[in-house]
């Protein structure tokens, strides 16, 4: 029962969609202040969630139902439990629930696939298109991104567990402190920029060419459900690097605000980086991270060997 | 007659009375191949129940079953039966069925007979056999098949040759033939030699690089049940049990030493190329093949390990391969009967036309690509713990092998999806979607095959663990990380029963059905995007498209090198049979010369 608590009300959906919805509030609002506008009310994320539930759902006659339908489902349970794992590991890190650091790099590929798998089914040729963008998005930011995540590893003689790699920084300090975790830290936060596919990295959606790509048919409930998803992971992927690499979120009161911040930075640092820089080409994009952003991510390993 | 015998004698006497069955009568292969087939598995399991087992004759220890020949030969068996039963609508009305029951008879005899043989010289008939029961079994595909069959049985036999050399090595050092007990130090050059030589066997059976080339060859060609049943699911088992054999019991191989190095970087290496050719394939068939060959490399890498944790994995990918693997090799042959073609290029919007084998072929797919919670990620989750452990030892290439073998899992996801859109989702060609399942006797093995799959990983800890690899290795399996498959199970279950009430709370009742949006347009046939160029951009990377160029040229191919070495010493030889009278006379005449020089 108490497991269901968690993963239902706090710190599970409940929680990380009405923090994903304040992100996605900052998101907008830190947009709208770069571009001299006055930006939305604070509810406008939730009030558009809810306008999209009452909405009609057109289902396009090329899809296949289940598929379809399941897909943000199952891209929304994705994220949740990442998010439920990470925030108990944080509030405890001896307790032992669900994975491992491995077991989140895999649960995070899931939002991914459920809006591949989504495109894929709508039987639509520009989602089609949008779909394998993402996928070759994926593709192209997991290699840097699992070699930034392994300087963490390697620094702590090989502990796996969030809570144990917690339980280190707490000792020896944060890995982000030491010049491989810098480098891994700034590796990770562009591979983060392109999970969430923003710009620069939003070509599988990109909206003047591809209408929204992989959920162009999406809309009503459907549509509500991955805006909801979109909006968790951006809660959600900060909350993972700040746990392992900047010492994770204390959860006592005056602590908690050093916590908050340390996520809201990242917030701020992919919103401007999204608000500065143009769409990459698909091409340029896998080009560029098997190529400058693998070489800095092999950088941090090869530093994180050498104790630096 | 010891019980050991009966589940290695049976099929193959069944074996020849269907292979001399004549062809007019009918039902009576199939059902003498079905009968075998349950009463193997029957056996097996009353085997397995009572193991170890074992059947000495004279001194030498012939047979045994233990632990892990006892689970392999399980699988083997349920394996054979499944395959029997598909067989029953694919190869409906085909010709020479005489043969092709009977020689699947003799394989899954002679399988069992390789993996529960303990003496060396046993085992190596068994495995000979094999490799021409495969030969003319893949030779079943016609004329087509008639390369490819070739090329397979070169490569298998002449790897044969190489094992007979390193059971013959090991004669000359210890005296004996028997497998048990051996515990060979790998501490000095006969010895290693020994090991990579029987080792190259274990790599050209299940399809290790470099060795591999048979696999995709022959996939085009052959027969889909032979394919599913032999090099995707029977092959691997044999292949990574005898490299568990000869790692675990006849050598000792220590972290760190060249041997674990070599082992770990074939593994990697297998891991990435075989998958890179697999994303740019174009045929179904052929796409599945070469990922049999790559997720080779992920037992490799476990066992390669020599952690507990590494060869458990090992092994327990091992199985989940055979099943996954055999399940998605049944649904390509289920797409084949139906649509007659498995080009990638002619497929599309099955989903809706065989519901039953699209769920099962994208759950084995997810489970191949290792998405938890199902099989394929408690496996591979394993060796990588496994290769994170090799650097508690003091190496540090544990993180190329680590690399590898997680950015590999998210290529074969990328190339899974291409699949599942290029077959199942997208357009229908030519608007052929109505529904035309195939018949029960092919899509229940997959379907049980991907029962399996979900089962293995939600009850990963609870069932195959326990009873098949945790008896199988000697030491205890510690888990440096974590993961709780039944618990993340039902969080994901209620999740998508909140998903579905949130569906209910909005406005998905009154769900309308209208065209697909096209920026306007209507859509048409000339719009479909069949999914077969998803990654050319991968493929126009210009150092990627130097090895893809290099790829297609045969270059990486040893069957491919070798024939050029040899053609080119045969070459030489050519010249001198120039048919012309005087010069053989000549050759004569100096070979009678140097005759007389030495015998003077």
């Amino acid at each position: 029962m108490k497991v269901l608590f968690y993963f239902l009300i706090l710190p599970g959906f409940l929680f990380t969609a009405a923090a994903g919805l304040l992100s996605s509030w900052i998101d907008r609002k830190v947009t709208a202040r770069v571009q001299w506008r006055v930006g939305p009310p604070f509810l406008q994320p939730l009030i558009d969630i809810v306008k999209l539930l009452g909405k009609e759902t057109i289902l396009p006659s090329t899809a296949n139902k289940i598929t379809f339908l399941l897909s943000p489902v199952i891209g929304l349970v994705g994220i949740t439990l990442v998010s439920t794992l990470l925030w108990i590991m944080d509030a405890n890190p001896n307790a032992s629930f669900i994975g491992d650091l491995i077991v989140v790099l895999y649960l995070l590929a899931i939002p991914s696939i459920s809006v591949i798998m989504g495109g894929f089914s709508s039987g639509n040729p520009i989602a089609s298109i949008g779909a394998s963008r993402e996928m070759k998005l994926l593709l192209s930011y997991e290699l840097p991104f699992i070699l930034a995540i392994l300087v963490p590893v390697i620094k702590s003689g090989g502990l796996i567990k969030i809570g144990q790699l917690l339980n280190y920084q707490a000792h020896n300090g944060v890995f982000a402190g030491s010049a491989s975790g810098a480098i891994a830290l700034v590796v990770a936060i562009i591979c983060m920029q392109a999970k969430l596919a923003l710009v620069p990295f939003d070509m599988p959606e990109a909206e003047t060419e591809l209408i929204g790509g992989p959920i162009i048919e999406y809309s009503g409930t459907v549509l509500a459900m991955y805006k909801l998803t979109r909006a968790m992971m951006l809660f959600t992927l900060p909350v993972f690097l700040v746990i392992i690499f900047i010492g994770g979120i204390e959860l006592a009161f005056p602590a908690a605000i050093w916590g908050i911040l340390k996520i809201v930075g990242l917030l701020v640092i992919i919103i401007l980086i999204r608000n500065t820089n143009p769409r990459l080409r698909i091409d340029q994009a896998v080009k560029l991270f098997w190529g400058p952003i693998t070489g800095l991510a092999v950088l941090a390993v090869v530093l994180a060997f050498l104790g630096k | 007659m010891n019980s050991l015998f009966y589940p290695i004698i049976i099929p193959f006497i069944a074996g020849i009375i269907t292979l001399l069955m004549p062809k007019r009568i009918k039902f009576v292969k199939e059902i003498i191949a079905l009968l075998t087939s349950v009463f193997v598995l029957s056996i097996v399991i009353g085997l397995f129940r009572l193991k170890p087992l074992s059947f000495t004759l004279g001194n030498t220890l012939l047979l045994q079953l233990d632990n892990l020949s006892g689970f392999v030969t399980l699988f083997i068996a349920a394996f054979a039966l499944l395959i029997i039963v598909y067989s029953f609508g694919f190869m409906k009305g085909k010709d020479r069925l005489n043969q092709y029951y009977g020689y699947m008879l003799m394989t899954l005899g002679g399988s069992i007979g390789a993996v529960l043989s303990n003496d060396l010289i046993c085992f190596l008939a068994f495995w000979g056999f094999l490799g021409i029961t495969l030969y003319l079994l893949i030779n079943m595909g016609g004329p087509d098949a008639a390369y490819a069959s070739k090329k397979a049985l070169i490569i298998v036999g002449g790897s044969d040759a190489l094992m007979i050399l390193g059971v013959g090595i090991i004669y000359f050092m210890t005296k004996s033939f028997s497998m048990a007990g051996l515990s060979l130090p790998l501490n000095n050059g006969l010895a290693i030699a020994a090991f990579l030589t029987l080792a190259c066997g274990a790599f050209a059976k299940a399809g290790a690089m470099p060795l591999h080339t048979w696999i995709p060859e022959s996939s085009e060609v052959a027969p889909v049940p032979v394919m599913a049943f032999i090099p995707a699911s029977l092959d691997k088992l044999l292949g990574i049990y005898f490299l568990a054999r000869i790692s675990l019991d006849m050598f000792i191989i220590k972290t760190g030493s060249t041997v674990s190095i070599i082992l770990l970087a074939l593994g990697a290496i297998t891991i990435l190329a075989a998958v890179m050719m697999a994303l740019v394939q174009h045929n179904l068939k052929k796409l599945l093949a070469y990922h049999a060959v790559s997720q080779v490399g992920y037992m490799v890498l476990g066992i390669g390990t020599g952690n507990p944790i590494g060869i458990a994995g090992g092994l327990f990918h091992m199985l989940n391969n055979a099943i996954y693997k055999y399940g998605l090799f049944l649904c390509s042959g289920a797409i084949e009967h139906k649509r007659k073609t498995t080009d990638l290029d002619k497929l599309g919007g099955l989903s809706k036309a065989m519901p039953i084998t699209y769920i099962s072929c994208l759950i084995a797919a997810l489970a191949i690509s290792g998405v938890p919670p199902l099989n394929g990620f408690v496996s591979k989750w394993m060796v990588y713990q496994g290769l994170i452990e090799l650097g508690n030892s003091g190496g540090r290439l544990w993180v190329i092998w680590l690399t590898a073998a997680i950015f590999g899992s998210a290529l074969t996801l990328a190339s899974f999806m291409k699949l599942t859109h290029a077959v199942f989702l997208g357009q229908c060609p030519e608007g052929r979607c109505e529904r035309q399942e195939v018949g029960v006797a092919m899509w229940l093995p997959a379907a049980v095959l991907a029962g399996l799959c979900v089962l293995f990983g939600v009850f990963a800890y609870q069932i195959p663990i326990r009873f098949f690899i945790q008896p199988s290795i000697s030491k205890t399996i510690t888990y440096p990380g974590m993961w709780n498959a039944s618990l993340s199970t039902g969080l994901i279950l209620i999740g998508i029963v909140v998903g579905f009430i949130i569906y209910a709370i909005g406005s998905i009742k009154n769900l309308r059905v209208d065209e697909p949006f096209i920026g306007g347009e209507p859509l048409r046939e000339d719009m479909k995007v069949s999914g077969v160029r998803f990654y050319q951009t991968i493929e126009d990377i210009p150092v990627l498209s130097l090895f893809y160029r290099w790829a297609e040229r045969g270059l990486f191919d040893i069957y491919d090198q070798f024939r050029n070495i040899l053609f080119f010493f045969t070459r030489i030889l050519q010249r001198l049979h120039n048919g012309v009278l005087s010069t053989y006379l000549a050759w004569c005449l100096l070979g009678v010369i140097i005759l007389f020089f030495v015998l003077r």
